[in-house]
């Protein structure tokens, strides 16, 4: 009763494609930021272990649960308890508005390209289809870039904000770091819509069905120059000059302390995750199991649609952890780069090679597809 | 549905949990206010100068040039979306393109504008 | 039902404000990175009206190069220029300058009310309807396939303005002899 009286129609609320698409919507991303939150965390902890067995020390171990010391997991957790809880010191001088605004500027595109990024094959629920990515638009990755470019300001207001000057030349620094790396970035996945002809990513994991067909083996030098400007765009090491500690302090979020040190943080690890991801999706097959089709998945499954959605979905979580390895692995192993040889790697080595690569792609494509 | 309602939404509550996380410590950090706690970091010696020095013009050519191969790079992505369709003309197009801007890729090398000395 | 249909009717109403007042912010702002985070905002807002109007490339790279490419040039050459807010004289009005402003501001609504009077009724027909778009593959595809047919000429005119802009900031930015050159920063780095 009543709800027609309120002008609003009782068919509209039953099932139908539109409210299992909001509900569904709801859902997914209740799940995703709920994961994405968990993120900064761990990574924090695998972070500081990882470099600790790999230069034989402990590392944290010793926060934990009265006796169980869970190798030091929950040092993460006391630190994020301590970093809420610390003063807030805004030094003098600072331009207040955008000093509180740039911690939002690098947390919100993070979160809003990690929605575009397929999870896994379309579930079937109650006879509805329900993809597994929260959003997805006409433009593919083509959104991907454009919310991802929006990080800049994060880095640059901040920087800006803080009126320190070690401040402001890392976040000059990062911020050419971050445009020049973007132009390589966009380049290295023209091979890839080349090839799949597509730029819708559940389209292209879907082209990668037998491992051979993964992005990796098709367009490996698109890969390499993906892989480098990874590091370059997070801003982490060998790349990470926007926080050289040995000249800069601490680079763009020097002035920054407390909980809004953390968002920093959470937007790093975040858009860690969603490259980690985009790595896995577009050379790696995605969600595809290697040397498994997606229908004998389902086969073995019973020809249960969603308990082989779960086991695909696991494997680009394997995946993407994979890729997240590689940026801790390589920030112990490699030494930081100097500015002019990042500038001069980025616009002499990558750009060239990046242009090469998509003109030579489409000259072997064309002779293969044409004739 | 329109596929921007979730995008709106997602950015609606991206900038609230960073907003949220940006004034955390605002309330449950405490508040003690020491004149010499607020200077800029320097390491801790006095502020020498402040930080309003100007900046290399080599930072505003990089972000010239990035525009400019920006919008390349986009062009060409609308080409690589619709490359079977096209066939040979638009590789043609495309290569016409790419060689009009290689020269001037190349002049901008050999006049050493990306030089960072 | 109604309120429904509505909605889409609204947000355009909401968008178009939200441009106008970002707009209106980029030039009364008397900070220039005030300026210029508000032109990011007014960027996007017209690229959610693109969107609105189902032209989701236009949206995309509305953002990706506007936003996120030529207002990071602007805030770099007002870190550059070091632009400070009192350096530059505020926005005030005589009571005439208002007067005019507000007659020509007046007299552009009338004329556009004008132009636009001739409304066509509902959606446009043919090749380029919404639902012709979505049959031959999407936006992004449609506007390709023409940029590369019908559009050719314009398309390789734009590599070669492409390419006068390189050339231009690379004169407009070329080094200086290294004798008026000396700057502080450069003393600094001590290679």
């Amino acid at each position: 009763m009543g709800l027609n009286e309120l002008g609003l129609n009782v068919e509209w609320l039953q099932w139908n494609q539109f409210t299992v698409d909001l509900v569904a919507f709801v859902v997914k991303f209740a799940l995703l930021a709920g994961g994405l939150l968990q993120l900064p965390p761990l990574l924090v902890w695998i972070e500081r272990r990882v470099p600790a067995l790999m230069q034989r020390r402990r590392g944290p171990n010793r926060v934990g649960i009265f006796k169980f010391r869970l190798y030091g997991l929950l040092q993460s957790l006391a630190d994020t308890v301590k970093l809420i809880f610390k003063e807030e010191v805004v030094p003098d001088g600072a331009h207040k508005v955008f000093y509180h605004l740039a911690p939002v500027f690098c947390v919100f595109p993070a979160f809003l390209v990690a929605c575009a990024i397929p999870y896994g094959p379309d579930l079937n629920l109650f006879g509805y289809v329900i993809p597994l990515s929260v959003v997805r638009v006409d433009v593919g990755f083509l959104f991907i870039f454009a919310i991802a470019s929006l990080a800049v300001y994060g880095v640059t207001l901040a920087g800006w904000a803080s009126n320190n000057k070690y401040s402001l030349l890392g976040s000059l620094r990062a911020s050419a770091q971050m445009i020049s790396y973007e132009i390589p970035l966009g380049m290295s996945l023209i091979p890839i819509v080349l090839i799949y002809g597509t730029l819708d990513l559940g389209d292209i994991v879907k082209a990668q069905s037998t491992f051979f067909q993964w992005g990796v083996f098709s367009a490996p030098f698109s890969f390499l120059l993906f892989l480098v400007c990874m590091f370059a765009e997070t801003n982490r090491a060998p790349f990470d000059l926007a926080e050289g500690e040995s000249e800069l302090v601490a680079g763009f979020h020097t002035e920054y302390n407390s909980a809004k040190f953390a968002a920093f943080f959470l937007g790093e690890y975040v858009s860690m995750f969603v490259l980690s991801c985009l790595a896995a999706t577009v050379f790696f097959g995605g969600w595809q199991v290697p040397f498994v089709k997606y229908d004998t998945v389902v086969a073995l499954m019973g020809g249960s649609v969603n308990l082989a959605a779960i086991v695909c979905h696991i494997m680009l979580v394997l995946k993407a952890t994979f890729f997240m390895w590689v940026y801790i692995w390589v920030r112990w192993t490699l030494p930081r780069f100097r500015y002019d040889q990042l500038m001069s790697l980025g616009w002499k080595f990558m750009l060239p090679i990046g242009l090469a690569n998509i003109v030579g792609t489409a000259v072997v494509l064309a002779v293969l597809r044409f004739r | 549905m329109n596929p921007y309602i979730p995008v709106l939404v997602v950015l609606i509550f991206g900038v609230v949990l960073g907003s949220i996380l940006s004034g955390l410590a605002y309330f449950f950090g405490p508040k003690k206010y020491v004149r010499e706690k607020m200077d800029p970091y320097e390491c801790g010696v006095p502020k020498v100068t402040s930080a309003d020095e100007k900046m290399s013009v080599k930072f505003y050519l990089t972000a010239i040039l990035f525009i400019l191969f920006d919008i390349e790079t986009v062009f060409l992505y609308l080409w690589a979306k619709t490359f079977d369709q096209l066939g040979w003309l638009g590789l043609v197009e495309v290569a016409v393109f790419v060689l009009i801007l290689v020269v001037g890729y190349v002049y901008v090398v050999r006049r050493g504008a990306l030089e960072w000395d | 039902m109604d309120a429904l249909y509505a909605i889409p009717q609204l947000m355009f109403y909401l968008l178009a404000g939200l441009v106008a007042i970002s707009s209106l912010m980029v030039v009364t702002s008397r900070n220039p990175v005030t300026s210029a985070i508000f032109l990011v905002l007014d960027l996007f807002f017209v690229a959610a009206l693109y969107a609105k109007l189902d032209a989701h490339f236009t949206a995309a790279i509305q953002v990706l190069v506007y936003a996120g490419a030529i207002v990071v040039l602007f805030v770099f050459v007002i870190m550059l220029l070091n632009l400070k807010p009192d350096a530059l004289r505020g926005i005030r009005f005589s009571v005439g300058e208002a007067v005019v402003l507000l007659v020509t501001l007046i007299g552009f609504v009338i004329i556009g009310a004008e132009l636009a009077s001739p409304v066509p009724e509902g959606l446009p027909a043919g090749p380029l309807s919404v639902a012709a778009i979505e049959e031959a593959g999407g936006n992004t595809h449609v506007l390709a396939m023409r940029m590369f047919t019908s559009f050719l000429w314009p398309f390789e005119i734009a590599s070669i303005l492409i390419l006068l802009a390189i050339v231009a900031c690379v004169m407009v930015a070329r080094k200086e002899k290294p004798e008026s050159g000396k700057h502080n920063l450069k003393a600094g780095a001590g290679r």
